[in-house]
């Protein structure tokens, strides 16, 4: 297969990134500055990621949304806060999956109108998504379209995102008051909607991401895209903004207890893992009906288990390394990544954002990730990770990096 | 790419330097290049014996872990503690304060059999 290229290949390499294929695409890695300067930019500044790799799926017509229903785990009657339905303007998350009960991609879907719904999936995952859809859609009053080339998309993360953002869109710009996470306003392609860059094109300001940190994905048209990159860049030079790559976005999210598709979640059922708030369960059953449910049902008991783990340092091992428990081998690493921003101290864990941090801290990162294993694990328990290496010890945790600022309330 | 004269190389990209009766030995700018941010670094223990080849030392980047290997037999005198608070001295000054162990060679002679600079050239990529 042929590999493609973001609009932004040329500026990466010309800025020292170091280049590898992700999903299809040539993609930077990391830049000059390095992937642990840019990690731990994300978590006290701010980092402008090329994420238009990712696919888009416009989802429209009278029946967009029982398609989405059927097709999403995530209830839309109950996603918001108080179990509220979603409504124009907001965003959820869930998993897309088969009959099987097995991940085909996750999404963030964002419902723009009553009947147009946008999914934002994976690299490389626009024509799979949408024939799956089409598939599903296919008694419907409905249209599927794939999006991925006719509108980009970057990330602008950190805690000093909003500033940033402010220099960039006119003042006029419609972001009403509270703007919370997984929520959007704008749109890429219709300037009467209200959110503009000083450079009059139109943007689509979403506050989600995929850092753990407060920020913001930003979708426009491809021919305002190196446009949108750049205005972002030089106004967040003084906030000490950096270009970051695919690696400081793998530890980021790895410390956020965020999965990878096709590699934490994917072609086994989607049950007994960090993520059941992407699945609608109300007193051991769903609240409504969607692909794959019965499935899900029926693995519960005897599936194996999805968990986060943490080490004592930065040693890691790599994904596929076997679990260890009391001497025997229970399961295997799904992902394994040093988290740069956090350390021990007094064996507790402080990230360089948490107030409790030391005067003089400077963490050296601890191993971090995810397992797959073959029964329960209580929260602490203590395994041993094991590659042709080296063996690290690690513990089971319900989080990984404290404090961060994903949900932080904005604008103050 | 830095490659100085004065060093003895492997083909493992480890650098050798020869100071009096012991061989002073890290890894090569090239070889750190291709790592990126060192964030760990495992050092051998002092007073180890070891065989050519043995994997002595991990250096581990965000992006994976690596073996050092001793580029002759003999023993580990002294390792580079102030590594494992500050990994980064490998990505910064991987000829000088990167430096990784100094080992005691159980037969001097071993050291010529390592390649010179101009040699090591001709196995690490052009820029």
């Amino acid at each position: 297969m042929d590999i493609k290229e973001t609009q932004l290949c040329a500026w990466h390499q010309h800025h020292g990134a170091t280049m590898a294929e992700f999903g299809g695409y040539r993609m930077p890695l990391w830049y000059k500055s390095g992937p642990i300067k840019e990690h731990r930019a994300v978590v006290t500044a701010a980092g402008l990621f090329d994420t238009s790799h990712m696919a888009q799926i416009l989802v429209e017509g009278p029946n967009a949304e029982e398609l989405v229903q059927r097709s999403l785990t995530k209830d839309l009657g109950t996603c918001i806060a108080r179990q509220h339905p979603l409504e124009p303007g907001r965003a959820t998350y869930g998993f897309l999956l088969n009959d099987s009960g097995h991940v085909i991609d996750d999404a963030i879907v964002m419902m723009e109108e009553t009947e147009r719904y946008l999914l934002v999936v994976n690299a490389g995952m626009g024509a799979t998504v949408t024939k799956h859809l089409l598939h599903l859609g296919e008694d419907l009053d409905v249209t599927v379209s794939d999006l991925t080339d006719r509108l980009s998309k970057l990330d602008l993360q950190g805690p000093a995102s909003g500033k940033i953002l402010q220099k960039i869109l006119q003042p006029t710009s419609k972001l009403k008051a509270p703007f919370p996470y997984f929520s959007f306003a704008g749109h890429y392609d219709h300037l009467q909607r209200g959110v503009k860059s000083t450079r009059g094109f139109s943007v689509m300001v979403s506050r989600t991401g995929y850092t753990g940190e407060f920020g913001f994905e930003l979708f426009v048209r491809p021919q305002d895209f190196a446009s949108l990159w750049q205005q972002i860049l030089d106004a967040g030079e003084e906030f000490g903004l950096l270009p970051c790559g695919l690696g400081a976005r793998d530890s980021l999210r790895t410390g956020a207890m965020l999965p990878l598709s096709h590699q934490d979640i994917g072609d086994w059922p989607c049950v007994n893992h960090p993520w059941s708030f992407a699945l609608p369960w109300k007193g051991g059953k769903f609240t409504k009906s969607f692909v794959g449910d019965q499935a899900l049902l029926a693995a519960q008991p005897t599936e194996p288990h999805t968990l986060a783990f943490l080490g004592e340092n930065g040693r890691k091992v790599e994904a596929g390394a076997e679990v260890i428990l009391s001497g025997e081998p229970i399961g295997t690493v799904l992902t394994c990544a040093t988290d740069m921003a956090i350390d021990l101290v007094d064996g507790e864990v402080v990230s360089l954002a948490s107030p409790n941090a030391p005067a003089s801290f400077a963490p050296r990162g601890l191993s971090c990730g995810f397992i797959r294993v073959n029964h329960a694990l209580s929260v602490g328990e203590s395994l041993i990770l094991k590659d042709k290496r080296r063996e690290i010890p690690v513990r089971v945790v319900t989080d990984i990096r404290p404090h961060r600022t994903a949900r932080m309330a904005w604008p103050l | 790419m830095q490659v100085p004269q004065d060093l003895k190389y492997t083909d493992s990209h480890e650098w050798v330097r020869v100071e009096g009766n012991l061989l002073r030995v890290g890894i090569t700018e090239f070889a750190q290049s291709q790592l990126a941010d060192l964030t760990f670094v495992d050092l051998p223990g002092v007073g180890d014996d070891v065989d050519a080849g043995d994997e002595v030392a991990v250096v581990e980047s965000v992006k994976a872990a690596s073996d050092v290997y001793a580029p002759v037999a003999g023993k580990i005198v002294e390792v580079n503690e102030a590594l494992i608070s500050a990994p980064e001295a490998i990505n910064n000054d991987p000829f000088g304060d990167g430096w990784l162990f100094v080992i005691e060679p159980a037969d001097a002679a071993d050291v010529n059999a390592l390649m010179d600079a101009a040699a090591y050239k001709g196995i690490i990529p052009d820029e």
